[in-house]
């Protein structure tokens, strides 16, 4: 396997009983590469990424991660789910060291991403609130936070901005490119929103409907920051969108 | 009505209903040979008990007996309560082993188990304890087990993935989560409590606020049971209050602020 191959995915296949989920998917993603996995709503995108962290088990197939099953306790991943999973019990600051504080890391260094996440996501106000205290954006802030404060080899997104309002959302998203670029994780993000996917990613898995196949893999090579009103960007977005019509 | 009359007006609403309840109470012991004592008869009647001892004991006394017994079952039934409804709840296994006969014993009423336990046991302390116990028991396993069963999926997946081994999803996310299910149990635990040491008491004891009830009863002396009646009922709600007041400090997070 290359070097700097992350994520390696062999004839994963997944059957929920009769149904035939996932159809032996093959795909590498790079160390450090950000990447978007779009396709039609029910086609199993959320599917895979349980699979990817053992909240299932596939039917055939095998995920590899640095060369080795994918395994959330060997493996520095992080999850953020669409729904906010923010712990009610904790406070914001408690929330995002508590993946630091599950994998022992040492105190100064706790500290220290703990200041540098609440920094970068704006949430210093709001350090020792609870979480029912907060709006759901700022909930899902938090949880954003605490995934990157592990500063993961690999993080998994699954549709995190869907209940956000666009301004939130566009917000939200600048806030992932700068934390990605800051701490080098490689990234894979599921959205439903196709201009998110042209917006963020560097590469997008384009999903077919079920039984599920990867239909493309579509480089996006557009200069950061990226403008959504651009002809490029406009063009690889119509682009996308064609690819996923099942109309 | 602007905010400031509404306020009030909640301030005003908890004095009406005392006062329609204290008024109902004097209408209905108005007039000759009625078997409702007063208010006033009933306040004097509590006054004097707490001065002049029945059975070797002044109220007081009867009152911390009652208690005692209360608090000491109550300990027993949070510790095994909380064992077995987490036990129920976590592990699989164990659930398919003991629910059956949990779910057997579970539905009988504490209070027959009375003559049971006092053939066993005797008629000291032990026996009201014991009647306290399964009283109490009860609300709590099935408050911490439902608790545990209805903790959201996603607090669970999001510790796996962030690594969590299963002691750590149980005791940093599990338990934390189920807190305010466990508090309500034992919030409902205690009245069970309540009425379990009464109706103990009301049968075999010699000292203790049941046992007042019951010579109350013995002797013609409603306004001795009235007054113990309510001695409970206030004392019900000093432990209420006492449990609310522990709520906040262990579940701080129910209690800030809302959005």
């Amino acid at each position: 396997m290359s070097e700097d191959v992350k994520v390696k995915v062999r004839g994963l296949t997944k059957k929920f009983g009769d149904l035939l989920v996932l159809d032996n998917i093959s795909f590498d993603v790079k160390k450090g590469d950000f990447v978007c996995i779009v396709g039609p709503t029910g086609c199993g995108k959320t599917t895979f990424l349980n699979l990817l962290v053992k909240l299932l088990e596939p039917t055939e197939g095998q995920i590899l991660i640095d060369n080795e099953p994918a395994d959330p306790k060997k493996h520095n991943m992080a999850f953020v789910f669409q729904e906010p999973s923010a712990y009610q019990w904790l406070t914001v600051e408690e929330n995002i060291q508590y993946g630091l504080k599950i994998k022992k890391y040492p105190k100064d260094v706790i500290e220290e991403r703990t200041k540098e996440i609440m920094e970068t996501l704006g949430l210093e106000a709001v350090r020792k609130s609870y979480p029912h205290e907060l709006s759901a954006s700022l909930e899902q802030r938090v949880v954003i936070g605490r995934a990157f404060a592990l500063h993961p080899d690999l993080l998994l997104m699954d549709e995190p901005y869907a209940q956000m309002d666009i301004k939130v959302r566009y917000y939200l998203e600048d806030q992932v490119i700068k934390l990605w670029q800051k701490t080098g994780s490689t990234v894979l993000f599921i959205t439903h929103n196709i201009e998110e996917a042209v917006y963020l990613s560097e590469k997008c898995l384009i999903l077919s409907n079920k039984p599920t196949t990867i239909k493309e893999e579509k480089k996006i090579e557009l200069p950061r920051p990226r403008n959504i009103a651009s002809s490029e960007f406009i063009e690889l977005r119509e682009y996308v969108t064609s690819q996923i019509k099942w109309w | 009505m602007n905010s400031a009359d509404t306020k009030k007006w909640y301030y005003m609403l908890p004095i009406i209903s005392i006062a329609i309840l204290l008024g109902g109470w004097m209408l209905v012991a108005q007039g000759e040979g009625s078997m409702i004592p007063t208010p006033y008869a009933t306040l004097m009647r509590f006054l004097d008990i707490c001065v002049h001892p029945i059975s070797k004991a002044v109220l007081p006394v009867h009152m911390w007996m009652s208690l005692k017994r209360v608090l000491i079952a109550f300990v027993f039934a949070i510790v095994l309560g909380i064992g077995l409804g987490v036990g129920l709840g976590w592990s699989t296994s164990f659930h398919a082993f003991a629910d059956p006969v949990f779910e057997i014993l579970r539905p009988i009423p504490p209070i027959a188990w009375i003559p049971l336990v006092i053939l066993w046991c005797g008629i000291g302390e032990l026996p009201k304890v014991v009647i306290v116990f399964i009283g109490s028991f009860v609300p709590i396993v099935l408050n911490t087990y439902s608790g545990i069963k209805e903790i959201d999926s996603l607090l669970i997946n999001a510790g796996l993935v962030l690594g969590a081994n299963r002691r750590q999803l149980l005791t940093e996310i599990t338990l934390p989560a189920t807190t305010p299910a466990i508090l309500a149990g034992i919030r409902t635990a205690l009245s069970s409590g309540w009425m379990c040491v009464v109706a103990a008491e009301m049968i075999a004891a010699k000292q203790g606020v049941g046992f007042l009830i019951v010579r109350g009863q013995e002797s013609g002396d409603t306004a001795l049971i009235v007054a113990c009646m309510l001695v409970i009922g206030v004392v019900s709600l000093l432990l209420s209050t006492i449990l609310s007041k522990l709520e906040g400090v262990l579940c701080p997070w129910q209690f800030s602020k809302t959005k």
